[in-house]
């Protein structure tokens, strides 16, 4: 008897997951095994599988500087807008922990950027960037900091310093935000403990705010570094991968070998590689997180 | 004597904060002050040029004296910007239905029927992580097959599906906090499992099923790439690649590009405003 019950529940249990599994299967296992077949091949948009040259668009890609350069940068960039955010983000959260009244105010002024759709958040920043007319150029003139108006995006040393800017823009809010969120769950009695053991802010922050949060911050990282090497929409409105190709990473070259060029059999070899290797990059961070979450649990 | 003692140190400890007080409020009032403008100043500075003409503009007035309100007839004229508009706002409804109709059964199936062990929730997750561009191609192959590059519908099954993870995960969160002794009681009066998922379950995590539906939305709303590359025509493309591309080619000028920005900004922050208490909720439902 309770092992049919058993039994029954799992093949219903089955069968609600079944349309979820589908499009789990649809959307990130079916595209593999494609992209393996047309990488084989020589493809075109127009014309897939017009003829198999076996490994020879790993060879090109292995050989394409554009795309070494780009696969570079996109875990660079990863790794430095993650600690950025992270940095900028939990001192936020503290922040938003010693204000006393507003905070409800600030936390939705913090809700709003990682709303923001990010094609309109690029246009936004390409007006306050803009040479003539844009408001940081009008500002640092204004103060004397500069003479003639500095064009940022199109400064190979500028752009993807601009485009971080941006990202942390969007991005930091949500890590203060859940950090913050973090805090309001620590135990009270450590701190308490701490500062009659005459523990100053510093200390406090460095042996009790930190070592509990780290779990969080562990995840957070994680999340954040995956989703920066998604990066793609901030590049494509501010700079389109310029000037030349500084700003060139992963995504945006694949989508021009694919959808400007139409070399689809050489686009899907790059897709795979990119995908190892920003898959090679995520597992160390991911192992740290399991680490930190081992030695606090 | 010891009691003394602790009455000094904390006599002292009150100076100390006393004299400290008056300077750390300046220091958090500069800080807080500083945050504001950072978040605020692209915002703002939007809302300014869409009632700035070209030439006060260019004249360098950073606050028009005579605010030029004719950008907003002029972009909406230049631009289909109600048809995109009425574009990403089907496709980030639908499509947030959809996410929920499949991943609310399979997270229930996972958390409380326990099919799929600890491979089912991983491989869902996981599928996250790869970024969207290794995607693309393969998906717009099959669209193409079914006839549904340049639809609407093409981009809402795009999105219902590849928002199931983030989904999968805020409802599993959900999920684990509700007791699951009521349910027991359900089965014990009778009711099927399918009854109960849906009667009884439903209605008590109706707060984070919503949370989760906006946050979903918003994706779709948000998304760019599959957009760019599935869409052609105003008919279908959503606000983000319609104006990815207007901008510099019919929308040179700033205060008309602001102007565009600005309307596909609105929606989501007032809907964020209406509904902030569920959205940080949602948002923060990942921490134990």
């Amino acid at each position: 008897m309770h092992e049919t019950w058993v039994k029954r529940r799992r093949r219903i249990g089955w069968l609600l997951a079944g349309p979820g599994i589908v499009g789990t299967v649809v959307i990130a296992l079916y595209p593999l095994v494609v992209l393996v077949v047309l990488s084989l091949s020589q493809s075109s948009l127009g014309q897939p599988l017009r003829g198999w040259v076996g490994l020879d668009n790993f060879g090109r890609a292995l050989a394409d500087h554009v795309f070494r350069a780009a696969l570079v940068k996109t875990v660079i960039y990863a790794l430095v807008v993650t600690s950025l955010q992270l940095i900028l983000g939990v001192a936020v959260a503290l922040l938003l922990q010693q204000v006393t009244r507003g905070g409800a105010l600030l936390r939705t002024l913090l809700l709003l950027p990682v709303m923001t759709p990010p094609v309109m958040l690029a246009v936004a920043w390409r007006l306050v960037l803009a040479p003539s007319g844009g408001l940081l150029n009008r500002m640092l003139q204004g103060l004397g900091l500069i003479e003639a108006p500095v064009t940022f995006l199109g400064s190979p040393r500028l752009a993807f310093p601009a485009i971080a800017i941006a990202d942390v823009w969007q991005w930091m809010p949500f890590v203060a935000l859940l950090t913050f969120a973090g805090l309001q769950l620590l135990p009270r009695e450590v701190f308490e403990a701490a500062s009659l053991d005459g523990a100053g802010v510093f200390q406090r922050f460095w042996h009790c705010t930190l070592p509990l949060l780290a779990p969080l911050l562990a995840s957070l990282f994680l999340l954040r570094f995956i989703m920066a090497t998604k990066l793609f929409d901030l590049v494509y409105v501010l700079t389109a991968g310029g000037p030349g190709f500084t700003t060139t990473v992963g995504s945006f070259y694949i989508y021009r070998v694919a959808f400007q060029q139409f070399n689809i059999g050489y686009a899907a070899a790059l897709t795979i590689l990119f995908g190892l290797v920003v898959g090679l990059t995520t597992l160390p961070v991911s192992r740290l997180r399991q680490v930190v979450q081992r030695l606090e649990g | 004597m010891e009691q003394r003692s602790i009455i000094l140190v904390e006599r002292s400890l009150i100076m100390r904060t006393r004299q400290g007080q008056l300077g750390r409020r300046i220091g958090l009032l500069v800080a807080v002050l500083l945050l504001v403008v950072f978040l605020a100043a692209p915002i703002a500075y939007l809302g300014i040029l869409s009632v700035t003409s070209q030439g006060q503009m260019l004249s360098g007035q950073l606050w028009p004296e005579n605010p030029y309100w004719d950008n907003w007839p002029i972009a909406f004229r230049t631009v289909p910007l109600v048809q995109f508009l009425r574009n990403s706002i089907v496709a980030a409804v639908l499509s947030a239905i959809m996410t929920l109709a499949l991943s609310f059964p399979l997270a229930y199936a996972v958390v409380r029927l326990r099919i799929g062990g600890r491979f089912l929730p991983s491989l869902v997750l996981a599928s996250y992580a790869a970024p969207p561009i290794v995607a693309a191609i393969p998906l717009f192959f099959v669209l193409r097959a079914l006839g549904l590059i340049d639809q609407l519908l093409g981009l809402v099954l795009v999105y219902g599906m590849a928002n199931v993870p983030v989904a999968f995960y805020l409802l599993d969160n959900f999920l684990m906090r509700l007791p699951e002794e009521i349910e027991e009681a359900a089965w014990l009066d009778g009711a099927g499992t399918i009854r109960t998922m849906v009667t009884i379950v439903l209605p008590l995590m109706a707060p984070g099923v919503i949370a989760t539906g906006i946050i979903c939305g918003i994706l779709a709303y948000n998304e760019f790439l599959f957009a760019l590359l599935f869409t052609y025509s105003p008919a279908s493309q959503t606000l983000p690649v319609g104006l990815s591309l207007y901008q510099g080619e019919r929308l040179v000028q700033y205060g008309q590009m602001a102007v565009a920005s600005l309307v596909g900004i609105l929606p989501v922050y007032l809907l964020g405003g209406l509904l902030q208490r569920w959205l940080i909720g949602g948002l923060t439902g990942g921490i134990k």
